[in-house]
């Protein structure tokens, strides 16, 4: 994932998903992949974990991040004051009955902010992982199948691809790029934020299917004459559906952070919408948090606690379906 | 981490010592898995004086590489669960604290591990693997190291031992790195080696010489050598005294020749019957034995080798069989042992009743076994066994 | 090992000039137009000719950028055509915040993590190792901006500890520099903790397991000794190029931090040459920036061989 969060992606000591492997690594894979196999999958709960179900940790997770997107989605119809509705009267005030996390330096509920203002980083995050995930994955699978030529011509692809900075690009297309209509400011952050995707998710699914499409099964059907599209389907696809399910997971939380980032430099959708970053953004100038220290709080744990949920969502899925064997 | 001053242990220089060097009594180490617990050692003892080779034999999973660590007492950690009492030199070392054992390893006893590629640190220098203990355990500069080391690489017969110290073990031959760990092992002169599969992996030319190596080193420095191995061959012409491992349990234990000479325990016949002869036709298909080592979790009620065993008896299943006298320092755990009547009948028995473990086994002997019917064995008393 | 750095050598090369083609398609298909920028938009189109042929701007795409390209090779990167700063001196005020920043971070990151994950690996899943290894897992998902605002919060603007924004350089005041590094640094670091840590603790519980960790027991030797002469340097690999990940994408990564703590870095002066539409000190930046992201991995896998003796052999 790009750069505004620097964490080498998908590695499975870091947050448990299968080694994708950056190009330093990629080069030296013959030494340095027996150090990463042997590795004990690092869950962030330790051996609590239980072997079968996806645990309560999971459940928590998921209810959570649930929770966070249907809150979204029903913003409005929820009985929240409107983000952008001022009320001079109520400036910077701390939580009450009447505004749960209190008000900004306009007067603005902050919950109410906030849960819209999640709308627009969840569509930006969910939509271009997913987009990213269906390009980026099929042709992972393509590649991985097919090997010889497609593969050798799409990782060289993709190589080339990741040596380019992600932000740069962003930053680049952010600033030259001023779409006409407004309504297509969030549609250009979804193809932005794709574009990044496709290539770090093409790499790690990669791994996944060069994996799974050397195993015995997938070469039994191979030999007793199965068509090409059957055993992508049938054979290869369920083996790296949860794969890519956690690398998803864990792309949708970088996404996130990364969008926060943006709207915090105020390269995202444009204020007086709200967006996460924007607000940790606006409540962070120094005269706001002169005024009102705890408005930057709340938009930074709904942030902090979306991207563990989704985080963890991630983790428990990889150390369950146990995607760990033999990436390459 | 140090041991104090006041926890220094004192060692009797070997040369006084009266009675064994080593003294194992019900030593036993489980490990507490997933599964349950898996008896790894149950129960095993023996004696060793200095100067003297003990070989330890069995196949693979027998126990014998956790025997050798948990003598040493290297198996550390809440997995593993000890009992049973170990003596050196009249210490018992195995109520010692972990600070305590640091001062006994290398010093006193040392250990040449199986395979040298992985027990050889990759990525540091021969030099410093060898002089390391030198400087630490036994507080040479570095130059009075060096030399020692340079002198133990050309003791253990390493050409330009000077130069070897550059370099790192991946850069050495299979041969050159275990002459390499029998140099690091020797290195604080310690009075007990324990070798560990020392020849697992070299070629055969090569194992004869390394065998021959711990052999001369163990000469000059008069030490005590425990050699385990999964060959019986190995230990034929190298040890004082061998004692055999099943399934975590020493199942015959003799001097050497009085072993070869009057097997007693099946298991051990098998083990001999397993090495390839000279004699034998060059395209002879070995005789391996049949089955599997039990599982250590749920060990088989009764002898643990039963599954598995050509003269298997219906008593053998039910009750375990205690280690029995038969001659000086000669023990073995059977009902119907090999050379006695109660063996051969039941070995004739199986034979009759085509049991799968006995007619795999015998290949010439089936014929005269099958002459008549015979009649139904019983098992040896307690007593000891007319040989 | 020169047949090996050769080899490098050439593969940095050619990935540079992919980058270059790249960096300058990036800034020239794109919408915008510079002379907007320098004439205002009211002006005549006869202007804007006259400023594109200045500028070098109405020659074919192909030619432009082989201009740009032997310019560069000559060591001329390029001039704002808006200030006439060139591009050299711009970089040689923004680098040293980015350096100053990326080390620091990086050096804190290692210092704290490595210790940490030899205390972990020592007795895995006991108290220590869950709660180092918990931590470690809320810090990655806590983005460096949001540490950046808590800590002006809490330190800035609560105590007065240090300042809230601004660079002084380290040549005009070491106190006044540190003071004013320390929080970005810390938010930078962060990060970079909970992967070196996480990396190092994975690696170092597999190597302890290993023979050789057994057979330096076995020599008696102590503890501490055998977890960093022994055990830590084969664990180091994957932190190794994980460091070198980290960095490199600190290089643009700093950019969120240095906004907001006000100080003028490589990126920042990058966003606000893109902002301008000042195209050459954008190409020059953008260059400079990803031939040293590729640089960066290049040093990793060399050092990677250094310590790892057996690959040198390949």
């Amino acid at each position: 994932m790009p750069d505004g969060h620097h964490d080498p992606p998908g590695d499975p000591r870091i947050l448990g998903a299968p080694a994708a492997f950056s190009p330093a690594v990629d080069a030296e894979v013959g030494q340095v992949a027996r150090h990463l196999h042997t590795s004990e999958p690092a869950t962030p709960t330790g051996s609590t974990s239980k072997r079968g179900g996806l645990g309560v940790v999971f459940w928590i997770a998921a209810g959570w991040v649930g929770l966070t997107v249907l809150l979204a989605l029903l913003a409005p119809f929820l009985p929240l004051q409107s983000p952008t509705f001022q009320d001079y009267s109520v400036v910077n005030l701390g939580p009450s009955t009447h505004h749960l996390l209190g008000t900004d330096d306009l007067g603005r509920d902050m919950l109410s902010r906030i849960i819209w203002g999640s709308r627009d980083s969840l569509v930006i995050s969910i939509v271009s992982v997913v987009v990213g995930m269906l390009i980026g994955g099929s042709a992972a699978m393509v590649a991985g199948y097919w090997g010889r030529k497609v593969d050798a011509v799409l990782n060289a692809a993709s190589f080339v691809v990741l040596a380019f900075p992600p932000l740069l690009f962003i930053l680049a297309v952010e600033a030259f790029w001023k779409p006409p209509l407004k309504s297509i400011e969030l549609w250009k952050l979804v193809v932005m934020f794709t574009v990044v995707a496709a290539p770090q998710l093409f790499r790690v699914m990669r791994a996944s299917t060069l994996a799974v499409s050397n195993r015995e099964f997938v070469v039994a059907a191979r030999s007793m004459g199965a068509s090409t599209w059957r055993i992508l389907t049938r054979e290869i696809l369920p083996n790296v559906l949860p794969a890519a399910l956690s690398f998803a997971l864990i792309g949708i939380a970088l996404a996130v952070i990364i969008e926060g980032a943006l709207a915090f430099l105020g390269l995202s959708v444009a204020l007086p919408t709200p967006t996460l970053g924007n607000l940790i953004n606006e409540a962070a100038q120094i005269y706001n948090l002169k005024a009102n220290p705890t408005a930057a709080l709340w938009p930074s744990l709904y942030i902090f606690f979306l991207v563990v949920g989704l985080n963890l969502m991630g983790d428990r899925l990889r150390s369950t379906f146990d995607v760990r064997e033999g990436n390459l | 981490m140090s041991p104090k001053a006041d926890g220094q242990l004192r060692f009797p220089d070997v040369a006084d010592l009266n009675g064994p060097i080593l003294e194992v009594e019900n030593l036993t180490t489980h490990f507490q898995s997933d599964r349950g617990l898996v008896r790894a050692v149950d129960g095993v003892s023996f004696t060793l004086d200095r100067g003297r080779t003990l070989g330890v034999v069995g196949e693979s999973g027998s126990g014998k590489t956790v025997l050798s660590r948990s003598v040493m007492g290297l198996l550390q950690g809440n997995r593993v669960v000890k009992g049973g009492t170990v003596r050196y030199a009249g210490h018992e070392i195995s109520a010692l604290s972990p600070a305590e054992l640091r001062q006994v390893w290398a010093v006193q006893i040392a250990m040449v591990f199986q395979d040298p590629m992985t027990a050889l640190n990759p990525v540091v220098r021969i030099g410093r693997q060898v002089t390391e203990g030198l400087r630490i355990r036994l507080g040479l500069d570095r130059k009075a190291a060096t030399e020692t080391a340079v002198a133990l690489l050309e003791s253990v017969g390493i050409p330009s031992p000077a130069a070897r110290l550059r370099n790192y073990p991946h850069e050495l031959s299979g041969g050159m790195r275990q002459r390499v760990m029998i140099a690091i092992a020797l290195a604080c002169g310690p009075k007990l080696l324990l070798a560990d599969e020392p020849t697992t992996g070299l070629d055969v030319t090569v194992q004869a010489q390394i065998l021959d190596l711990l052999g001369e080193q163990q000469q000059e420095r008069s030490m005590a050598m425990i050699l385990v191995t999964h060959d019986l061959g190995v230990v034929a012409n190298r040890t004082d005294e061998i004692a055999v491992m099943y399934a975590g349990k020493i199942v015959e234990k003799a001097p050497t020749t009085e072993l070869f000479a009057h097997t007693r325990m099946p298991y051990t016949e098998a083990l001999l019957r397993s090495i390839p002869r000279l004699t034998d036709p060059s395209h002879m298909r070995l005789r391996a034995i049949p089955g599997r080592p039990p599982d250590l979790v749920n060990p088989p009620a009764g002898c643990r080798f039963a599954p598995r065993c050509p003269y298997v008896q219906e008593q053998c299943r039910q009750a375990e069989p205690p280690l029995r006298n038969a001659g000086p320092g000669h023990q073995f755990a059977c009902w119907f042992p090999v050379g006695s009547s109660e063996g051969e009948q039941a070995l004739a028995y199986n034979l009759h009743h085509k049991v799968p473990a006995a007619l795999a086994f015998t290949g010439t002997r089936a014929d005269n076994a099958l002459a008549a019917v015979p009649p139904e064995p019983t098992p040896t008393g307690d007593g000891e066994v007319a040989s | 090992m020169w047949s090996y750095l050769g080899k490098r050598l050439a593969q940095l090369v050619v990935i540079a000039f992919v980058i270059s083609i790249l960096v300058f398609l990036l800034v020239h298909l794109l919408p915008g137009d510079p002379t907007v920028t320098i004439l205002g938009p009211s002006d005549t189109h006869q202007a804007r000719q006259e400023l594109l042929k200045q500028l070098g701007l109405d020659k074919p795409l192909y030619e432009q950028y082989f201009i740009w390209l032997w310019n560069i090779l000559q060591g001329n990167l390029g001039q704002s055509f808006l200030t006439h700063e060139t591009v050299a001196s711009a970089v040689g005020h923004a680098a040293p915040i980015d350096i100053e920043l990326i080390i620091g971070s990086q050096l804190v990151a290692v210092l704290v993590a490595v210790p940490l994950a030899l205390l972990a690996a020592l007795r895995p899943n006991r108290a220590f190792d869950r709660s180092a290894t918990t931590t470690t897992f809320g810090l990655l998902s806590f983005p460096s901006y949001v540490a950046g605002v808590l800590m002006v919060d809490a330190f800035a603007v609560g105590i007065h500890l240090f300042p809230a924004s601004g660079f002084t350089p380290i040549t005009q005041s070491l106190t006044q520099n540190l003071r004013g590094v320390t929080m970005p640094i810390i938010a930078l670091t962060l990060g970079s903790v909970a992967i070196y840590f996480r990396l190092l603790r994975a690696d170092l519980i597999a190597t302890l397991q290993e023979d050789f960790v057994t057979m330096a027991r076995a020599k008696g030797l102590s503890t501490r000794y055998i977890l960093t002469r022994h055990a830590l340097r084969p664990s180091s690999f994957a932190l190794l190029a994980g460091a070198g990940i980290s960095i490199g994408s600190l290089l643009t990564g700093t950019f969120v931090i240095e906004y907001y703590f006000n100080m003028a870095g490589m990126a920042a002066t990058l966003v606000d040459a893109i902002q301008q539409r000042d195209y050459l000190v954008v190409q020059g930046l953008a260059l400079i920036i990803s031939v040293a992201y590729v640089i960066i991995n290049m040093v990793v896998d060399f050092l990677l061989t250094l310590l790892d003796p057996r690959i040198r052999r390949a």
